[in-house]
């Protein structure tokens, strides 16, 4: 579904508040910045993963985001321990998570801790889309996928 | 009833304490913290780095050292800065809900009282989209944002003095003549309150006009002057303690910055070409996607002698684009009669577009 021009597919899990996508592969969920946390994040300049194996808490960072504009968290949606980073894809080009935000711009691969407790709150397909609309229209975003121009 | 903003008046801390006092709050923020403008100077200079820099590879460390100036890293963005006791840093850590949601709208709402303090002044200062101030092209202050705990800070600066020629020696380049094109464009794109009017402006009275403009961006807000609360202090000195510490320093730096930003608008950098007769060093500032200023060296040979300053000349306000700059110079060498041994016009124009390359915007 593209709403604004913001790409919220349906399949996914999402926690809208904290604006985090998720796909469980088994008892692995991949995480990532929707289409709507990159948009208003800005062209990615740096990002700190916390290290493999470091238990997070629900809401503490994962990683550290440094945009043109803005410094700040990505969260974690439950409790979690982290099993994997992207850190080497974004060495390799930082600008995925700005192009590709819901595939290999993936941030980190966690095993939930609480899942039972901490759970509730995930929505997906059309409760998701309807969340999103209404997030989108509160906070005035038009999305946007920036272009590599390196690549050109 | 209009809104309460509790002010943190704190001029002539410890440069440390400028620094970690902001973020203090900001860790420490609960549901009831009231939102809170810190007006913070530091009583010695010092440098800060960007969340992401390595500090290695950004400032001269010898320099800092020789020099008493402490280095700290900040949990925001952006490049190096050399700061000192000629900025009242203006630090806003609010409810995410107090604040405008988009963050252009947000840093437009942050910036307007910081202008409207200048233009009262009689300082035709103008909010430069996304982050910057600008007075007549020039910069008077970037600004930056964060999230910090459940808080949402927002930084920035009124700029009373900013010592250009300090901060042109704190940061690591790779050659003395980038040093001295530093200064140059902090010289050509930089200003301050002292510079425009001609003397420094009292600060007390440029605190309370602020602050009268700030109660005015919210609908008339009580700003009452408070104290921070021991669980904000105690949070102040545990991030004391990160904040001096080598691992937290000497972090691996993330940031690929292989330009220097002078403002919203202006980069510098610079690059080299091996060419068949020689190494090509271009030190190049490109404003507005046009090359502003062009210095060429290396080790080369180029005849007449006096070409290569012409051939420079000949390049500013050029749009920077390799068919625009070859024909320019070989236009040069056919008007000049310019004979360089196994270096061509291509080859400068390659090495000129390796630093405009790397003068993209992050």
């Amino acid at each position: 579904m593209i709403f604004y021009g913001c790409d919220i597919p349906e399949d996914l899990l999402y926690d809208v508040e904290r604006d985090v996508w998720i796909r469980f592969e088994g008892d692995i969920a991949t995480l990532g910045m929707t289409d709507v946390a990159q948009t208003r994040c800005g062209k990615i300049a740096a990002i700190s993963f916390r290290p493999v194996g470091k238990r997070v808490a629900q809401g503490k960072p994962l990683a550290t985001i440094e945009s043109a504009k803005w410094v700040g968290p990505f969260p974690a949606p439950f409790a979690c321990e982290i099993v994997a980073t992207n850190e080497e894809g974004f060495a390799r080009n930082r600008l995925m998570v700005n192009t590709e935000p819901y595939t290999v711009g993936w941030l980190v691969k966690v095993r939930p801790l609480n899942w039972e407790a901490e759970h509730g709150h995930l929505v997906t397909g059309a409760e998701a889309v309807e969340r999103y609309k209404e997030r989108i229209k509160t906070l005035n975003v038009k999305c946007f996928r920036c272009v590599d121009s390196t690549k050109e | 009833m209009a809104p309460q903003i509790r002010l943190l008046y704190m001029e002539g801390v410890s440069p440390l304490r400028s620094q970690t006092v902001y973020h203090a709050v900001g860790y420490a923020m609960q549901p009831d913290t009231p939102n809170t403008i810190i007006l913070v100077s530091p009583n010695a200079p010092y440098v800060s780095i960007g969340y992401h820099q390595d500090i290695q590879k950004e400032v001269d460390l010898d320099y800092c050292a020789q020099h008493n100036l402490p280095v700290y890293r900040r949990e925001v963005g952006g490049g190096a800065v050399y700061l000192d006791s000629g900025q009242l840093f203006t630090q806003w850590i609010f409810h995410k809900e107090d604040l405008p949601a988009s963050l252009e709208e947000r840093f437009a709402f942050y910036i307007d009282p910081i202008v409207q303090t200048y233009r009262e002044l009689g300082i035709p200062a103008e909010y430069r989209p996304i982050n910057d101030i600008h007075v007549k092209g020039k910069k008077i202050g970037g600004t930056g944002a964060a999230q910090m705990g459940m808080a949402e800070v927002l930084v920035g600066s009124l700029m009373f003095t900013f010592d250009k020629k300090t901060m042109a020696q704190v940061l690591k380049v790779p050659s003395e003549k980038m040093r001295d094109k530093v200064f140059e464009s902090l010289e050509a794109y930089m200003t301050t309150m002292t510079e425009q009017l001609g003397f420094t402006p009292d600060r007390a009275m440029v605190k309370d006009l602020y602050l009268q403009k700030v109660s005015e961006a919210f609908g008339g807000a009580e700003i009452y002057e408070g104290e921070w609360t021991p669980a904000e202090e105690a949070m102040a000195q545990e991030i004391d303690a990160r904040f001096t510490s080598n691992e937290w320093l000497y972090q691996k730096g993330r940031l690929q910055q292989p330009a220097l930003r002078i403002h919203q608008d202006v980069y510098l950098a610079e690059a080299a070409f091996k060419a068949r007769g020689g190494l090509i060093r271009v030190i190049a500032r490109l404003r507005e996607g046009r090359i502003d200023d062009v210095a060429i060296s290396g080790d080369f040979t180029l005849l007449p002698v006096f070409a290569l300053g012409a051939l420079e000349q000949s390049l500013r306000g050029l749009a920077a684009t390799p068919e625009t700059l070859k024909a320019k110079i070989e236009e040069a060498y056919y008007r000049l009669h310019i004979q360089s041994p196994g270096v061509t016009p291509a080859d400068f124009t390659t090495a000129i577009m390796n630093a405009v390359m790397s003068q993209q915007p992050a």
